[in-house]
């Protein structure tokens, strides 16, 4: 280990000496690049530090806590995963350069869960994965140009996209505050742009709109959010921003004591989040929320269950929300598409099997995958829930309803999707 | 005599070309990629070095001027499918201009006011892009050079292509910048940095002398920022934060503020400092909370270390050094200061 | 009426703590000509000294001393460490100008990134002593609470004790003639190099004060990456360079300033201008008046 790491050492001053331009060996030839007798070696690229880190930095361990339960109950097909993660600082350049090092110096299998609209794309562009033949799977993004099979064709996104998010929202307006006056928050960017374009096609109609620009959303800003809704007398509020946009406010609300009907989008949604930032629980009750899969306090649900168990022994000490949540669903369902992909997967038959068979994946979610030949579009629709006393989101009446939608002009319908029972100990079957 | 002068300066940067065209044939996609990102560094670090290290104004907020020319590049792309030379040109014309704006300012405030509203610059400019559609949003806009002529065969690369573009426009800045330092414009400089009022005495315009040193630095940066979005495809306000400009000036910093040659020991360190950071990392074995924010340490630590104890570069340092043991051995009795005066 | 009412008192709140900023800031220009970048991190390091001092003696009234003296300390050791080799190494050539800003640039990096190294996982909060929920006048709650009000008698207490201890004690006169007249000031048997350590001093507590406020005004939580630190070192320099760097009265008015005319531009221009406008405020400042609202004219360029 130690002779290992001295050698790198001296690569890195040979990197110093040349200006960096140092050979380095040729890696033995493997029937798969990241694929081994024994690993397989996935990459993710996410923020870790920096004010975009907060929250999303639980992502990797709440994986890769996933990966070692699978790891110690014999990996797939014999071979263990290794997760490689990479700190990008929620900057495309940073994630460029880091992306670079996975596939071309780590020579990871698949990209897996990348975060942030800006930095996929950048990624995509420069780097460009489509060409190398590398999968990218499951994007941790909802920005809906993602699914675009011709100019993303190794890209799969696993999130609803914004837009089918803003459309639920807009049916459930329509069947329960006709007439009422909506206000909205949102962020002053695509995020932004693709629930406008959302809430658009559902023909909601808003009486005020502000928009904060990201990183902005302090409480002093807050508070001149809640100004302008009163001054409009909005009965309804959506928040349709990050976690740090939607905490400000509702902590701000509290103190004034603003309390209209709030509706929370799933993105800054998370009431673990929320309570943790100093948000009042009583603040959340009966407020309007969304998301796709369980809450992440249900225990009789066998996957929250199951899932938190594995993280408390994992990660002590830290709180299982929203993205650890989805950080563990992620790594189930990529354990699942390995095993599809047969006893010696390759990039190839990796995107094949998900194609073919990723609709059908087990995972904790409660609405369809969406994933064909021609569609890489993931989760599909949400669950409408409120927030009870305590400031936990659970469904109406105990049962979850779920509507499903596109990301065009298509209608929403409620669900009839039922989820397939977890496999046996969570492991991929 | 000047002509004279200029063309023998030439061959250094043809040979350096070349002894890089073949490296760059010689060593895995990976360090290619990483070459291209050092020479983006070297233009940009030579950007500051200019106004900072010899025109004496310091700027916080070069990261803001290069985003300007990363997005004229990329809009003249996108709207007038310019050529891709002339989309470099167009960030160098338009990042100067809004350097001059700027430099128009800056001649009326000195170090910390300077410092601060470049740092004001560098935060609020960037997410500007979202105020305006033509600019793309946070998602960004594509800025998409093209591959490599055919001519150049089939297994010249994507990343090959971007360094041959980098290194060619970070070699021919630097001839550029070179030149103009031994001009009659660099001379001003240098004599408004070291006194202000002597110089306006002997007949400079300080304010105009350092208005251009402001324009011209900021269209060199201008073209950092175009390369830099070539390297990553697309130009997009979170490509520019406030962390670019701080690198830039640690880059500067560490390549000696007062030698343009030192460029590219900065560009080298800050491309180098996450790999190192990571072996280091991997060596203790500790928590991810330490190791996440290694890198942040060691370029912080680096910046502070050079500032306290190289404070004019590694290469001025040697350089007065050998002048000292010199001086020494001659026995003169002159009193051997480090040299202030830069390469002169 | 009342949406001018809370847009005018969002102004004054944000204003306030920005001001304690400022005053840090101008205290340390003050003393060491050196525009401290690195002020944000002395106080975030503060505002964890203060929930580390919550967490294990429990009280708010506590924890404020503990936080400003552990800035205080901290400051003081920045000084003698770093500012003084500073000074020492560079304080001539090429970049003798520009290496105290980078230095102090740099020294936030390395309190970040320690600060993340110790605090960084966990998610910490801070519980202010009195409640911030709105004064309620005819039916209507106001954006101003117990704990805003708290905040801006703190911040014009301590500007006018710091009035007092520069303008009518021996050591606010020694302050301030080490400032100006550093050379003369040590033939007259100043201890110059002390008088600079404790202009930092009083700088790092006044950081303190403002990070805890800054903190408990937004519901308490605490992050190293907090967005609330950053606003805050921004907003304190451009209230500082308002209030024309050299005075104390002048940082509080620049924050004041700052704070309205910022809360007024997201009300009534653009809600989504939240980088924009301080910077566009500065601008404007320093072209009309660059000598700021309070200043001397030769300031700017000294």
């Amino acid at each position: 280990m130690k002779a290992m790491n001295r050698r790198k050492l001296i690569s890195v001053s040979a990197v110093l000496a040349v200006a960096s331009l140092a050979a380095t060996a040729v890696p033995a030839q493997a029937a798969e690049v990241g694929v081994s007798s024994s690993v397989i070696k996935l990459g993710m690229t996410l923020p870790m530090t920096g004010a975009a880190s907060l929250g999303y930095n639980k992502i990797p361990g709440a994986a890769k806590a996933y990966f070692d339960y699978l790891n110690a109950n014999g990996g797939v097909n014999g071979r263990s995963i290794k997760l490689i993660v990479k700190d990008d600082r929620y900057v495309p350049t940073e994630a460029v350069a880091k992306t670079n090092e996975l596939i071309l110096k780590d020579k990871v299998m698949a990209l897996l869960a990348p975060l942030g609209t800006a930095n996929n794309r950048a990624v995509a562009s420069a780097v460009n994965p489509a060409k190398r033949g590398v999968p990218v799977l499951f994007l941790n993004t909802g920005f809906s140009g993602f699914a675009d099979l011709k100019k993303y064709p190794t890209h799969y996104m696993v999130l609803p996209s914004y837009i089918m998010e803003a459309k639920i929202m807009g049916k459930y307006i329509a069947e329960n505050f006709a007439g009422k006056k909506i206000g909205l928050l949102y962020q002053d960017d695509d995020f932004g742009t693709d629930a406008l374009a959302g809430f658009k096609t559902a023909g909601v109609n808003f009486t005020v709109k502000v928009a904060y620009a990201s990183g902005s959303q302090g409480a002093a800003a807050a508070a001149g959010w809640i100004t302008k809704f009163k001054a409009a007398e909005a009965d309804v509020v959506i928040l349709f921003g990050v976690s740090s946009a939607t905490s400000a406010m509702l902590g701000v609300a509290a103190q004034l004591k603003y309390a209209p009907q709030w509706m929370l989008g799933s993105v800054g949604g998370d009431a673990t989040t929320i309570k943790l930032t100093g948000v009042p629980a009583g603040v959340l009750y009966n407020a309007v929320g969304f998301s796709s899969v369980p809450a992440t306090t249900d225990m009789k649900d066998e996957y929250i269950k199951l899932f938190s168990d594995i993280y408390a022994k994992a990660v002590p000490g830290s709180a299982f929300d929203l993205n650890v949540l989805l950080g563990m669903n992620t790594a189930f369902m990529t354990a699942q598409a390995l095993k599809a992909a047969g006893t010696n997967p390759t990039r190839k038959s990796l995107m094949a099997a998900i194609d073919s068979k990723g609709a059908t994946f087990a995972n904790s979610a409660l609405v369809p995958l969406g994933y064909s030949a021609t569609s890489h579009v993931g989760l599909t629709g949400y669950w409408v829930g409120k927030y009870s006393p305590t400031g936990d989101l659970s469904p109406v009446g105990g049962t979850y309803v779920t509507y499903t939608t596109d990301s065009g002009a298509g209608p929403v319908v409620k669900s009839t999707y039922v989820r397939p029972a977890m496999p046996a100990k969570g492991l991929p079957n | 005599m000047r002509k004279h002068k200029e063309s023998s300066h030439l061959l250094p940067f043809i040979l350096g070309g070349v002894v890089l065209y073949f490296l760059s044939g010689m060593v895995d996609e990976l360090r290619v990629y990483q070459g291209a990102s050092i020479a983006v560094y070297v233009v940009a670090i030579a950007s500051i070095i200019l106004l900072t290290g010899y025109s004496g104004q310091v700027s916080l907020g070069h990261g803001a001027l290069m985003a300007i020319g990363a997005y004229a590049a990329a809009v003249f792309r996108i709207e007038f499918n310019l050529p891709i030379v002339l989309c470099f040109v167009v960030a160098v014309l338009v990042a100067a201009i809004g350097g001059a704006l700027l430099g128009a300012a800056a001649a009326r405030l000195s170090g910390p006011y300077l410092a601060g509203t470049t740092l004001a610059l560098a935060i609020s400019l960037p997410s500007l892009a979202n105020e305006f559609a033509v600019l793309g949003g946070e998602q960004g806009l594509l800025f998409d050079v093209g591959s490599a002529p055919l001519s150049l065969g089939k297994e010249f690369t994507q990343y090959k292509w971007f360094f041959w573009i980098a290194a060619l426009a970070a070699l021919t800045s630097m001839w550029l910048l070179q030149n103009i330092l031994r001009s009659r414009y660099g001379r001003n400089w240098r004599a408004s940095r070291g006194n202000e009022v002597a110089a306006q005495l002997a007949g400079i315009n300080t304010a105009r002398s350092k208005i251009l040193a402001f324009t011209i630095s900021a269209g060199i940066a201008g073209l950092a920022g175009a390369l830099l979005s070539m390297t990553i495809g697309t130009v997009s306000p979170s490509a520019f934060p406030l962390n670019l400009s701080f690198s830039l000036l640690t880059g500067a910093v560490l390549s000696g503020l007062s030698t343009l040659s030192g460029a590219m020991i900065g560009a080298v360190v800050l491309v180098a400092i996450p790999e190192i950071a990571e072996v280091v990392a991997e060596r203790i074995g500790s928590s991810e909370n330490i190791t996440t924010n290694l890198p942040g340490l060691l370029v912080s630590a680096l910046l502070v270390l050079t500032v306290l104890f190289v404070p004019n570069g590694p290469v001025e340092q040697h350089h007065a050094r050998k002048a000292k043991k010199a001086a020494k051995k001659k026995e003169l009795n002159i009193l051997t200061k480090p040299s202030m005066e830069g390469n002169t | 009426m009342i949406q001018l009412l809370n847009t005018l008192l969002i102004g004054i709140t944000s204003g306030g703590i920005c001001a304690l900023m400022a005053i840090s800031m101008v205290l340390v220009w003050r003393s060491t000509r050196v525009i401290n970048f690195a002020q944000s991190g002395m106080a975030l390091l503060s505002t964890y000294f203060g929930y580390e001092a919550i967490v294990n003696l429990k009280s708010f009234w506590i924890a404020l001393p503990v936080a400003m003296i552990g800035g205080a300390l901290f400051a003081a050791f920045i000084e003698v460490v770093f500012m003084r080799l500073l000074v020492k190494h560079s304080s001539s050539g090429p970049i003798a100008s520009v290496a105290p800003i980078i230095a102090t640039l740099g020294l936030l990096g390395i309190i970040r990134a320690i600060v993340s190294m110790i605090w960084g996982g966990q998610d910490v909060r801070i519980v202010g002593p009195l409640s911030n929920d709105g004064f309620t006048i005819g039916g209507e709650t106001l954006v101003f609470s117990p704990l805003k009000l708290l905040i801006l008698i703190s911040v014009i207490v301590l500007m006018l004790l710091l009035s007092i201890l520069f303008q009518k004690t021996n050591l606010g006169l020694s302050l301030r003639a080490a400032a100006y007249a550093p050379e003369i000031a040590r033939l007259s048997g100043i201890k110059v190099d002390l008088v600079r350590t404790l202009g930092w001093a009083l700088a790092g507590a006044a950081g303190a004060v403002a990070g805890m406020f800054q903190t408990i005004n937004a519901n308490g939580y605490l992050s190293p990456y907090s967005i609330e630190f950053s606003i805050l070192l921004v907003s304190g320099f451009i209230a500082a360079v308002i209030g024309g760097l050299e005075s104390l009265v002048g940082a509080v008015i620049g924050g004041l300033v700052l704070g309205v005319s910022v809360s007024f531009i997201l009300m009534y221009v653009s809600s989504s201008l939240g980088f924009i406008a301080p910077f566009i405020i500065l601008l404007i400042v320093l072209f009309i008046r660059p000598q700021g609202i309070i200043g001397a004219k030769a300031a700017r360029r000294a």
